[in-house]
């Protein structure tokens, strides 16, 4: 590192979370740190707990033991989508903005055109597709342009072109700076990744993406 | 969890107003209750009108002490009226709570004020409950036309089993787990509640224990101000009261369940 330089303090940090159902122990002391700027996939089998991961880290379930710091505001996009199916496309986006205290909905209305989906503005979620849903469940998660991102498979049911527009948006949050962390069971395209994160035994083991490699570790930090 | 964020851009999207009009949206949005007050209440009037005729029954004002002699089929289609609205007033805000709850919590998460969306849910609630009671008691006037102040009465007895009936289906919305308990709590306590406070073929009716009924105070003040020409407020209030405690222990579950729950150690 040159001298003079200020290191700037990680967008989130996840400290030695422990979480359970009954007995079944499912975090077992997760450590992880993200920077900004870096996108992190965690990975592992299904039932690994990595939707239990995101959801201590976002707040949304409490861990039984642990801590997390978050630098900056947070948006989190659950695995099912989580809509009301008697609202239209742009009532969740004013809803939204309602509650980010945004000015307006311009900033969701250019996310819906940039997933494409512009034409269901007027439809009413309970009528949409499963992956039409998806992309607003996204849309809302990145409404008031988050420093931190926490998604979960977010784009299970996309078709390929829709797929390929989230990697735009992703690169492009990326380099704004902002953190992101992706759940995900398969990963196709490891390079798009600054490192993978694998979620054994209730720990996080880390794998770099361009090496073959694995490190052995309960601490991932990017 | 902690943060370090303190930046919030200025309230320029109000929340109260965004989350009262869409809560009345979801709350009338619900084709089946729409269907029911349109088929279902007059249907049930008529039958019960029907079903009671013209015998003259004994209804005690608790209140005064006093007992009005009565035609069985008018009080009946207070008892009626009484039973649509428990049924449709609760189905609608038990349906629209219980399949909101978690986008609720979604919203209180993405910065929604929880004490702004609460307020909102009550007020919407409010407004549906007395639509819902508005138009069932109009409906009653094909039946029976009473005396202007009788009616306001009837009005009243059902806007506050209304709020009542509301106020539990959104206490309801946040604790029970499936439609077919909530559905089956809704429909069978407000059968019960309603059927009991009728002296019609009910050995209960007119008996101290009814006291402790949700509909025995709107049935009392509606009773009271169509046959006895009396405001026995105290009753409407009693009523108020249950709707009151349903709907406090409802938001404060509801309040619980949207929270967040990160706890920094």
């Amino acid at each position: 590192m040159p001298p003079g330089t200020v290191l700037a303090p990680p967008a989130l940090e996840a400290r030695d979370l422990h979480k359970s159902y009954g007995t079944h122990q499912v975090l077992r002391g997760v450590d992880l740190t993200v920077a900004p700027g870096r996108l992190v996939a965690v990975v592992g089998e299904n039932g690994a707990g990595k939707s239990t991961l995101l959801k201590s880290l976002a707040g949304v379930l409490a861990a039984d033991r642990g801590e997390v710091i978050l630098h900056g505001t947070l948006g989190h996009c659950p695995q099912e989508p989580i809509l009301n199916g008697s609202l239209t496309v742009e009532q969740h986006l004013r809803y939204f903005a309602a509650a980010q205290r945004l000015p307006g909905p311009e900033r969701g209305l250019e996310l819906v055109r940039r997933l494409g989906f512009e034409r269901y503005l007027r439809t009413v979620t309970g009528e949409l597709s499963g992956g039409t849903r998806q992309k607003l469940n996204l849309t809302l998660a990145l409404l008031h342009d988050p420093d931190v991102l926490l998604l979960d498979e977010p784009y299970q049911g996309f078709d390929w072109e829709t797929y390929l527009r989230f990697w735009e948006l992703a690169e492009e949050l990326r380099s704004r700076g902002k953190a992101i962390v992706v759940i995900t069971h398969l990963v196709f395209e490891q390079e798009r990744f600054d490192l993978l994160a694998d979620l054994v035994d209730g720990r996080l083991v880390t794998r770099t993406t361009t090496a073959t490699s694995t490190e052995e570790a309960h601490r991932a930090d990017v | 969890m902690r943060t370090s964020d303190t930046r919030r851009p200025p309230v320029a999207y109000r929340q109260f107003p965004t989350a009262l009009r869409f809560s009345v949206r979801d709350q009338t949005r619900n084709r089946l209750a729409g269907l029911l007050l349109v088929l279902f209440v007059p249907t049930w009037y008529l039958v019960m009108d029907a079903l009671a005729g013209g015998e003259v029954l004994e209804f005690k004002l608790f209140a005064t002490g006093d007992v009005l002699r009565v035609d069985g089929g008018r009080l009946t289609l207070i008892t009626a009226g009484l039973n649509c609205v428990t049924m449709i007033a609760g189905f609608v805000v038990f349906d629209a709570v219980r399949k909101a709850l978690a986008f609720d919590r979604r919203l209180v998460f993405a910065g929604y004020g929880q004490a702004t969306l609460i307020g909102a849910k009550t007020l919407a609630v409010v407004v549906v409950a007395t639509a819902i009671a508005l138009y069932t008691a109009l409906a009653v006037l094909f039946f029976w036309r009473p005396s202007a102040g009788g009616w306001c009465a009837v009005l009243a007895g059902f806007t506050v089993i209304a709020l009542t009936y509301g106020a539990l289906g959104l206490l309801l919305g946040v604790v029970v787990k499936r439609d077919l308990e909530g559905f089956f709590l809704i429909i069978m306590g407000g059968l019960m509640d309603t059927f009991l406070q009728n002296p019609l073929g009910n050995p209960l009716a007119n008996e101290p224990a009814l006291q402790w009924f949700p509909s025995f105070g709107p049935m009392q003040f509606a009773a009271g101000g169509a046959f006895g020409g009396t405001a026995l407020w105290g009753h409407l209030a009693l009523g108020l009261l249950w709707a009151a405690a349903f709907s406090a222990v409802g938001l404060a579950v509801f309040w619980i369940r949207t929270r967040s729950r990160n706890r920094a150690r």
